[in-house]
């Protein structure tokens, strides 16, 4: 199947570029939700939930998330979950704004966001 | 199946010189014991320490707490599939050492979290606090990626409660507790007045340090099926280790699961407990599609007329939570959801990701953003280098004094969704 992965995490950009459009957004979390909504918008469709993990968002400054190389009508149930994704998240980071990871911090929570993706597309080539 | 579970009541844990319970305390051989739970090649170390209810100390970061049980009768042995042949458990008779918890403790990543204090206000919010717990902090060789860590700690979490667990095998136990579900015809029959009553387990599976495995299989690849709630109490679920504490289960809270318990406690009484239908929470939406669509079809093959639907985890699981919870109500079954809520540190917030009209039957288990205060504690084992990297904490939230101001997502099953928690609500 074709997908896009839309994405602001180096090492997701770094396994995935070969193999999938990669859309990597130099940005926020947020950015990436907010890139995510725009492409549903032009008729994409969410093929991963973009909260995945435990990890808050106002925790892990990565996010990667799966849409639809296709574009169709608007799907008004990715819309719906994009948009109260958003508003999740926008809550979080309103409660505490995410702070400045060591270097060693941020390639963990890369590490776990690449897990997290992974685990999608592992199901997708199913 | 039937299973006797035999509980022996221990009263204090102590270093012995050899790994026995006697007149209510389990000794441990530690140099033994450190034997057995070794030879990883992963592991570079194990430390073992004890600590007690109501000591001052801090036990941080967690990664799984889980709890001493052996087989004594029946098919199979503790935690199949992961330490021991994958044989089906869930009869016969197992002894569980109550009271008493391996907590597996120490850094796999770097923004780890988990807390236990076993004394102050922290340990209001944790039932861990209570028990007499043997904390094992394992060391890997350096340069080991996160996979082979998460699964290498795992790994001598099972081994030692394992180990621990065989203490118990000759003794007589203080109680003996017998669950038992019928064949599903044969328990209708038995019981056809009363509701047939289900529960769909939802376990999180989405990756590392957010996995659940059942028999040994990382669950985010199975579809949804049904369990014998005996096999859970045998060790058959356990948690792949966890990097969100409110809200991971622990083994320990399979082993335990209150849901199951008070099911089995009205079983025969006020409902007729029919079975579990376990089912999982992936990334993929075509995953949480499939998953519910076959949750709600178990559901309504077993003829339930009422369900229970507990959750695991943040974000994503809460729409798995809603589609579970409609597809099963549109099957004509009743519907109870059990959950936890971030609603903000004021709690007016939206509570969850996702909600639907048909969720009309809630349970919280509090809200993950309250904060609190946790004091200085005199001694801490596992690190407090990334308790300002802990989940809810904030930067510089590890005072000078030693306090810790956090997010009580940051406490291990503070806010545990299938009830494991020490908060609750009273009506006046």
């Amino acid at each position: 199947m074709k997908a896009v992965v839309i994405t602001n995490n180096l090492k997701v950009k770094q396994k995935y570029d070969k193999e999938y459009d990669v859309e990597f957004v130099d940005g926020s979390l947020l950015d990436v939700l907010i890139t995510v909504r725009d492409r549903i918008h032009e008729g994409h469709k969410l093929l991963t939930h973009p909260l995945t993990g435990s990890v808050k968002p106002n925790e892990t400054p990565y996010k990667s998330v799966l849409i639809s190389c296709d574009k169709g009508d608007l799907d008004l149930d990715s819309l719906l979950m994009i948009s109260s994704n958003i508003e999740t998240a926008q809550k979080f980071i309103n409660i505490k704004k995410p702070i400045e990871w060591k270097e060693k911090i941020l390639a963990d929570f890369m590490e776990i966001d690449l897990d997290l993706i992974n685990s999608g597309i592992e199901s997708m080539q199913q | 199946m039937r299973l006797e579970l035999g509980n022996i009541f221990i009263k204090d844990v102590q270093f012995g010189d050899s790994t026995k319970v006697e007149g209510g305390v389990l000794y441990i051989n530690k140099d033994e014991m450190l034997k057995e739970i070794g030879g990883d090649e992963h592991i570079k170390s194990i430390d073992i320490d004890i600590t007690r209810p109501g000591d001052e100390v801090r036990i941080t970061p967690v990664k799984d707490v889980i709890e001493p049980r052996v087989k004594v009768e029946g098919s199979g042995a503790i935690f199949p599939g992961t330490v021991n042949k994958v044989t089906t458990v869930g009869s016969g008779r197992t002894h569980a050492l109550k009271n008493v918890a391996v907590v597996t403790a120490g850094r796999i990543v770097g923004f780890q979290e988990g807390i236990i204090d076993m004394s102050g206000p922290g340990a209001e919010y944790t039932p861990f606090s209570e028990l007499n717990n043997v904390v094992v902090v394992a060391d890997v060789v350096d340069g080991l990626k996160q996979h082979a860590h998460e699964e290498a700690v795992r790994m001598v979490g099972f081994k030692a409660a394992a180990y621990l667990g065989e203490a118990g095998r000759e003794v007589t136990p203080d109680e003996v507790k017998v669950y038992e579900t019928e064949p599903l015809l044969d328990s209708v029959k038995k019981y056809p007045d009363l509701p047939k009553v289900g529960y769909v387990y939802m376990l999180q599976t989405q990756g590392l340090l957010h996995d659940t495995y059942v028999y040994g299989v990382d669950a985010k690849k199975i579809v949804p099926t049904i369990i014998y709630p005996t096999e859970v109490m045998d060790g058959a679920i356990v948690s792949g280790n966890c990097v969100s504490a409110c809200d991971k289960n622990p083994t320990y809270v399979h082993m335990n699961n209150p849901i199951i318990e008070d099911l089995y406690e009205k079983h025969g009484k006020e409902l007729n407990f029919v079975g579990v239908i376990i089912t999982n929470e992936n990334v993929y939406l075509a995953d949480k599609m499939r998953s519910s669509d076959w949750s709600a079809k178990l559901a309504g093959f077993l003829g339930l007329d009422g369900a229970i639907v507990s959750q695991e985890g943040f974000g994503n699981p809460d729409t798995d939570l809603i589609m579970n919870c409609v597809k099963v109500e549109n099957e004509g079954i009743k519907t109870v959801i059990v959950t936890d809520e971030y609603a903000g540190r004021d709690g007016a917030s939206q509570s969850l990701a996702d909600a639907d009209p048909k969720a009309d039957a809630v349970v919280t288990n509090g809200n993950a953003n309250e904060v609190i205060v946790l004091p200085p504690m005199k001694k801490i084992i596992g690190s407090t280098d990334y308790v300002d990297t802990i989940a809810g904490g904030f930067a510089g939230s590890l005072r000078e004094d030693g306090s810790i101001e956090v997010e009580i997502q940051a406490i291990t099953a503070s806010t545990n969704e299938v009830g494991f928690v020490k908060l609750s609500s009273k009506g006046f």
